[in-house]
C-alpha cells in the first residue's frame, strides 16, 4: 500500500519534471541571484509578497528576501545606498528622485504594481459635521461619490478660529498627496502650494497637509493630531474596524483606475543587472496575473489566499478580516455600508502592470501644479522625463519570454502601444487628461500653477 | 569506606565552590537552598527561602494573575479590543517562536536531497490532509458563529436605532414648529418695536440652544449604536483565531511541500543537469549557427547551475535571529565605547588639566538622547559607505566566519555607534574616579621605585582602579541595551527594536500581546547581561566588595 503510494508519487514527480522541461525555456543566467526587496506595510505590496510566497521568484532562479521598511524616505534611501536591490515605491517617488525633488538619484521602473487602492478617511467628528452640511450624507448608506463640497464650511469654520484643518498624507510625492489635493481643490479648497522656500507645501493653504507613515495613520487620527488622512489599505479599513473614522471617498472615485505603486530600482542597479531585472519583472508579472485571476463568473479566485498571506506578521500583519475587506472586491465605508468594489485593487487587468509613460506625465503635471517643480516646463520635457523613468522595454522583454513559455497570453500585454493610455475624462471633476498634452491639462485646473503653452 | 570518605570530601568541596559561585554571580537567593541541602541550620534557611524565593514568586503570581488578569484586563480597553491576558501573551510567544521554527524547517527543506527528501515529502502530504480537514471544520465554526453574532448585534442595535429614528423625527418636527413660530413673530413685528425685536432675538437664541442640545442628544444615541457595532464578540474572535491558526499551519505545510518538491535545490539542479545532458546530445547532431546557439545555451545553463549550488534559502528574519543580532550590536557598541572611555577616563583621573579640558565635552554630550544621535550618525555612516555592497570593509565583515550571517550593514554600524556614544559616559566617569582615588602611598612607592609610565599603568593604576572601571562598564552595558532598542527602532536595523516597531505598525489584534512578549525578552536578556558584568566585577574586586543586587 505504502509502496504503491510511493511509486505514484515518483511518477507524478517525473511527469511534472518532464512537462516543465518541455514548456520551460532556458532560465536566465542572472547576474545576482540573492536579492533583498523592501516594502511598506500596505496591501498593494501584494505582487512582491506573492511572487515570493507563491514561488514565482524561485521559478526564475532568484532567492528573494522581502523586508518591511518603516517609511518611504528610509525605503528610498536604502534603494539608493544599495542596501535594498529594489522596492515597492510610490509612483511619484522614482520621478521625484530622478528630477531631484527631495533626495536626488536616478530611479527607474519597469513594472506598475497596481491601480487604485487608496481612500480618504475623516474623523467621526468631521464626518458628523459633513453630514450636517449635506443631509443626504446622514444615512447608513449615503450616495457616492462624496465630493469635498460638504467639507468647505468645516474648513472655513476652523479657519475662522485661526486654525487649520489638519490632514495626513504619506509622502510629499505620493499619489495620496496628489489625490487628496485633487479632491480638495475640486471643491475649491486650496491645499497649499510648494515654493522654493516652502518645501512643506503650505503657501496660501486653507488646510494643513502633513506627512505621517501609513501604518501610523490610525494612531495619529485617534490621538487627534490630524482630522483626516489619505492612505492605502488596510489603514482605512482599520479606521472602520476600530470605529475611529469614516472613509468618505476612494481614489477610484477621484480618478478611475489611477496608477498607484511601482516597482523601483536604481538606474545603476538596472544597468549592472540587466538579466536579473528582466527575471524580476517576469516573476512580478506572474504574481500580478495570479492576483487578478478570475473564475467564469468574474469572481477573483486567489484574493482570499492572498489576504491570508498578507496578514502574516512579517508582511502587512493587520488582521485577516481587515485586509480581506478591500482585497476581495469590497470596501467598507462604515460599519453599515459595505459596498462591492471589484476594481478597488487592480493588479493585472486593464494592462495595468505595463509602465505607461502617460502615468509618469500625469504625476509630473501634478508636481508642477502644486509647485514641487518650481519652473515652467514645456511639453517635450514632461515626455522626456517620463521616458527616463519608465522602462517599458524591460517589461516587453520579460513579457516576450513569458509568452514563449506559454505562461501568459497575447492579450495580456499591450505589445504595440506607444506608451500613452487613451484620453480620459474619468475624474471627479470631469476634466480631460491627454498624456501627450501635459501643459494644456495643467492649465485646465482651477487651482494651481499655470504655464504658457 | 574510602569511597564514602572521598565523596564526603568532594561534596564538602563542592558546597563551598557552589556557595562561592553563587556569591560571585550575585544570585544570593540560591545560597539558602544549597545550605539547606547540606542540612545547615534548616530553620534559618527555610526563613531565608521564604523571604527570597517564595515571597517574590507570590508577588509575581498576584501581580500577573490576580491584579492584571482579574482586574486590569477587564477594566482597561483599547481601540483594538481588550488587553491581552497572560495566557494570550503566552500563546503569542508560542506563535512568534513557531514562526522561527517554521523558517528553520523551510531552510532545511530547501537543502534536503535524496531519500530523506522523499521520506519527508510523504510525511508532509499526510500532514496536509489532516490540516485541510481541521481548517474546514474551523471555517464552518466561524460561519456558524458569524450568523449567531450578527443576529445578536442586530437584536442589540434595533431598539436603539428605533429610538434614534424616533428622536430624529421628533426633533425635526419640533424644529419645524419653532421655525414657523419664529417666522410668524418676525412677520408680525412693526419696525421700531424694541420689545418685539428683543422677543424675536430671544426666540432665535432659544432655538439655537435647543438645536445644539438636540444634536448632542442625537450624537449620543448614535455613539451608542457605533459602540455596539464596533464591539467584537469574544466567541467569534476565538473561532476566528482558531481558523487563522489552522490556515497558517496549512499555508506553511504547503510551502514546505513545494520546497521539498518543485522548489527543492537538489531537484532543480538535477533537472538542469539533465537538460544540459540532452542539450549536449543535440549539440552533437548540429552544425553552424544552430550549434553555436546550443553551445551558448549549455554554457549559460552551466553558469545557472553553479549559482544555484551556492544559493541559500532566503527566509524572513525571526525573533531569535533578531535577538542574537541585537546582542551582537550592543556588544559592538559597548566595546567601541569602552575602547574610548577607559583611556580617556584614565588620563582624566591622572591629570587635572586634562580633566578640565574634557569637562565641557562630557557635560554637553552626556545628556544627548539616542534619538538625536541616531539620525546624525546614520547620515555620517551612509556617507562613509556610499556603496556599502561593494565596500571592502563591508565585504570583509560579510565574510567573517561567525558574524557573516548577521549581515552587518550601515544601519547596524550606526546603531552600534549610537550605543557607544550614549553608554560610554558611565565607564569614563567611573574610570576617572577610580584612577583619581588610588592610594597616594601606592603612587609614592612607584615614584621611589622609579617605575616608568607603562609600568605604573599596568602595575598600579589599572589594577587598583579595576573594580570601579567594571562597575562603570556594568552601568554602560545596561544603558547600551536600553539605547539599542530605540536605535534599532529608528534605523530599522534588523533586531528586537525593529520587531517591536513592525508589530506596532501591524496594528493587528495580537500585536499588543507580541509587544508585551518583547518586554519580557528584553528584560531577561538585560538581566543576563547584567549578571555577566556582575561576575566580572566580583572577579576583579579583591577585598570582597559589597554584593550587588
Amino acid at each position: 500500500m505504502k509502496n504503491k503510494k510511493f511509486t505514484t508519487l515518483i511518477m507524478s514527480a517525473a511527469v511534472g519534471a518532464m512537462s516543465t522541461g518541455l514548456v520551460h525555456a532556458d532560465q536566465l543566467d542572472v547576474e545576482k541571484d540573492s536579492l533583498k526587496f523592501g516594502f511598506i506595510k500596505l496591501t498593494d505590496c501584494a505582487p512582491l509578497v506573492i511572487a515570493k510566497e507563491k514561488g514565482f521568484f524561485q521559478a526564475e532562479g532568484l532567492q528573494v528576501e522581502v523586508v518591511a521598511q518603516p517609511n518611504w524616505k528610509t525605503l528610498l534611501d536604502n534603494v539608493i545606498s544599495g542596501d535594498l536591490d529594489g522596492a515597492h515605491m510610490l509612483s511619484g517617488q522614482p520621478i521625484a528622485a530622478t528630477i531631484g525633488f527631495g533626495t536626488k538619484a536616478h530611479i527607474v521602473t519597469s513594472y506598475t504594481m497596481d491601480l487604485n487602492g487608496n481612500a480618504i478617511t475623516v474623523s467621526n467628528d468631521i464626518w458628523s459635521k459633513m453630514q450636517e452640511n449635506d443631509p443626504k450624507l446622514d444615512s447608513p448608506t449615503p450616495p457616492h461619490p462624496i465630493t469635498a463640497d460638504s467639507l468647505v464650511p468645516v474648513v472655513e469654520e476652523i479657519l475662522e478660529r485661526g486654525e487649520k484643518l489638519q490632514l495626513g498624507m504619506v509622502f510629499p510625492t505620493s499619489t495620496h498627496n496628489y489625490e487628496l489635493r485633487y479632491w480638495l481643490a475640486s471643491a475649491g479648497i486650496n491645499p497649499g502650494m510648494y515654493t522654493k522656500s516652502d518645501t512643506g507645501g503650505r503657501t496660501r493653504a486653507q488646510v494643513e497637509l502633513s506627512v505621517t507613515p501609513p501604518p501610523m495613520m490610525p494612531a495619529t487620527l485617534e490621538s487627534g493630531n490630524i482630522q483626516g488622512y489619505c492612505v492605502g489599505e488596510p489603514w482605512n479599513q482599520q479606521a472602520v474596524a476600530k470605529g475611529i473614522g469614516v472613509p468618505v471617498t476612494t481614489n477610484y472615485d477621484i480618478w478611475k483606475n489611477n496608477p498607484e505603486k511601482v516597482f523601483g530600482v536604481s538606474k545603476k542597479w538596472a544597468d549592472e543587472n540587466p538579466k536579473t531585472n528582466i527575471a524580476v519583472t517576469k516573476a512580478l508579472i506572474m504574481a500580478g496575473k495570479w492576483l487578478d485571476e478570475t473564475d467564469a463568473d468574474g469572481k477573483l479566485v486567489n484574493r482570499e489566499e492572498a489576504a491570508r498571506i498578507l496578514a502574516k506578521s512579517n508582511y502587512v500583519g493587520a488582521d485577516y478580516d481587515v485586509i480581506k475587506n478591500s482585497m476581495t472586491g469590497f470596501f467598507m465605508f462604515q460599519k453599515t455600508d459595505k459596498r462591492e468594489m471589484p476594481d478597488f485593487n487592480v493588479f493585472f487587468k486593464h494592462h495595468c502592470t505595463y509602465p505607461w509613460y502617460s502615468d509618469g506625465v500625469w504625476f509630473l503635471t501634478q508636481m508642477r501644479r502644486w509647485g514641487q517643480i518650481s519652473d515652467a516646463k514645456n511639453k517635450d520635457w514632461y515626455i522626456k522625463t517620463a521616458k527616463e523613468v519608465y522602462k517599458p522595454e524591460v517589461y516587453i522583454a520579460a513579457a516576450k519570454l513569458l509568452l514563449e513559455e506559454g505562461k501568459i497570453t497575447e492579450a495580456d500585454v499591450p505589445w504595440e502601444t506607444d506608451g500613452f493610455k487613451p484620453v480620459t475624462k474619468d475624474f471627479i471633476d470631469g476634466l480631460e487628461y491627454n498624456g501627450k498634452e501635459p501643459v494644456k491639462y495643467l492649465n485646465s485646473h482651477k487651482i494651481g500653477n499655470k504655464d504658457p503653452e | 569506606m574510602l569511597t564514602l570518605i572521598s565523596t564526603i570530601i568532594i561534596m564538602k568541596k563542592i558546597k563551598y565552590s557552589l556557595l562561592k559561585a553563587i556569591d560571585i554571580t550575585g544570585l544570593t537567593f540560591l545560597a539558602p537552598v544549597v545550605r539547606l541541602c547540606y542540612g545547615e541550620e534548616p530553620q534559618v534557611q527555610f526563613k531565608k527561602i521564604g523571604q527570597w524565593i517564595i515571597v517574590p514568586l507570590i508577588a509575581v503570581f498576584i501581580a500577573l494573575f490576580v491584579i492584571y488578569d482579574g482586574f486590569i484586563v477587564d477594566t482597561f480597553k483599547t481601540k483594538s479590543g481588550k488587553l491581552p491576558t497572560s495566557s494570550k501573551i503566552y500563546s503569542s510567544y508560542k506563535s512568534i517562536d513557531q514562526l522561527h521554527d517554521d523558517e528553520i524547517a523551510k531552510e532545511k527543506a530547501y537543502n534536503l536531497s535524496g531519500e530523506e527528501r522523499v521520506e519527508e515529502l510523504k510525511v508532509v502530504e499526510e500532514k496536509i490532509t489532516s490540516a485541510e480537514k481541521s481548517l474546514e471544520e474551523a471555517s464552518k465554526a466561524v460561519e456558524d458563529q458569524t450568523l449567531v453574532s450578527k443576529a445578536e448585534t442586530a437584536k442589540d442595535v434595533a431598539p436603539i436605532q428605533a429610538e434614534y429614528d424616533e428622536l430624529k423625527e421628533s426633533v425635526k418636527a419640533a424644529s419645524a414648529a419653532r421655525d414657523v413660530e419664529m417666522k410668524l413673530l418676525a412677520e408680525s413685528i412693526t419696525p421700531g418695536d424694541e420689545a418685539a425685536a428683543q422677543k424675536l432675538l430671544g426666540l432665535v437664541r432659544a432655538d439655537d440652544a435647543q438645536d445644539t442640545l438636540d444634536k448632542e442628544k442625537r450624537n449620543l444615541t448614535k455613539e451608542k449604536i457605533n459602540l455596539i457595532l464596533t464591539k467584537k464578540s469574544p466567541a467569534l474572535q476565538k473561532r476566528k483565531a482558531e481558523e487563522t491558526y489552522f490556515s497558517e499551519r496549512l499555508a506553511f505545510l504547503k510551502t514546505y511541500k513545494t520546497l521539498l518538491s518543485t522548489q527543492n535545490k537538489s531537484l532543480i539542479i538535477d533537472e538542469k543537469k539533465e537538460k544540459i545532458a540532452t542539450y549536449e546530445k543535440e549539440l552533437a547532431s548540429l552544425s553552424g549557427a544552430d550549434a553555436l546557439k546550443k553551445a551558448k545555451s549549455i554554457v549559460n545553463q552551466e553558469s545557472v547551475i553553479s549559482k544555484k549550488e551556492e544559493s541559500e534559502y532566503a527566509g524572513s528574519k525571526t525573533i531569535w535571529y533578531q535577538v542574537k543580532r541585537s546582542v551582537l550590536c550592543v556588544f559592538t557598541g559597548f566595546f567601541l565605547g569602552s575602547f574610548l572611555a577607559i583611556p580617556i577616563g584614565i588620563f582624566c583621573g591622572l591629570n587635572k588639566t586634562f580633566m578640565a579640558m574634557m569637562t565641557p565635552f562630557i557635560a554637553i554630550f552626556k545628556p544627548v538622547s539616542p534619538i538625536v544621535w541616531l539620525p546624525i550618525i546614520l547620515i555620517l555612516v551612509m556617507g562613509a559607505f556610499p556603496n556599502p555592497d561593494k565596500h571592502p570593509f563591508m565585504e570583509f565583515l560579510g565574510e567573517l566566519p561567525l558574524l557573516g550571517v548577521y549581515k552587518i550593514n550601515p544601519a547596524f554600524i550606526a546603531s552600534a555607534i549610537t550605543v557607544a556614544l550614549c553608554s560610554l559616559w558611565a565607564t569614563m566617569a567611573n574610570t576617572a574616579l577610580g584612577v583619581a582615588s588610588i592610594d597616594k602611598d601606592h603612587m609614592n612607592v612607584a615614584r621611589v621605585l622609579k617605575l616608568g609610565f607603562f609600568a605604573r599603568l599596568t602595575k598600579i593604576i589599572i589594577p587598583s582602579s579595576l573594580p570601579l572601571i567594571f562597575a562603570g562598564l556594568r552601568i554602560s552595558l545596561g544603558v547600551g541595551w536600553m539605547v539599542l532598542i530605540a536605535a534599532e527602532l529608528l534605523s530599522s536595523s534588523e533586531g528586537i527594536g525593529k520587531f517591536v516597531f513592525d508589530e506596532f505598525n501591524n496594528g493587528s489584534s495580537d500585536s499588543l500581546a507580541k509587544m508585551v512578549v518583547v518586554v519580557f525578552i528584553v528584560g531577561i536578556i538585560g538581566l543576563i547581561l547584567d549578571r555577566i558584568m556582575v561576575i566580572f566585577q566580583r572577579l576583579v574586586s579583591f577585598e570582597g566588595a559589597p554584593a550587588t543586587i
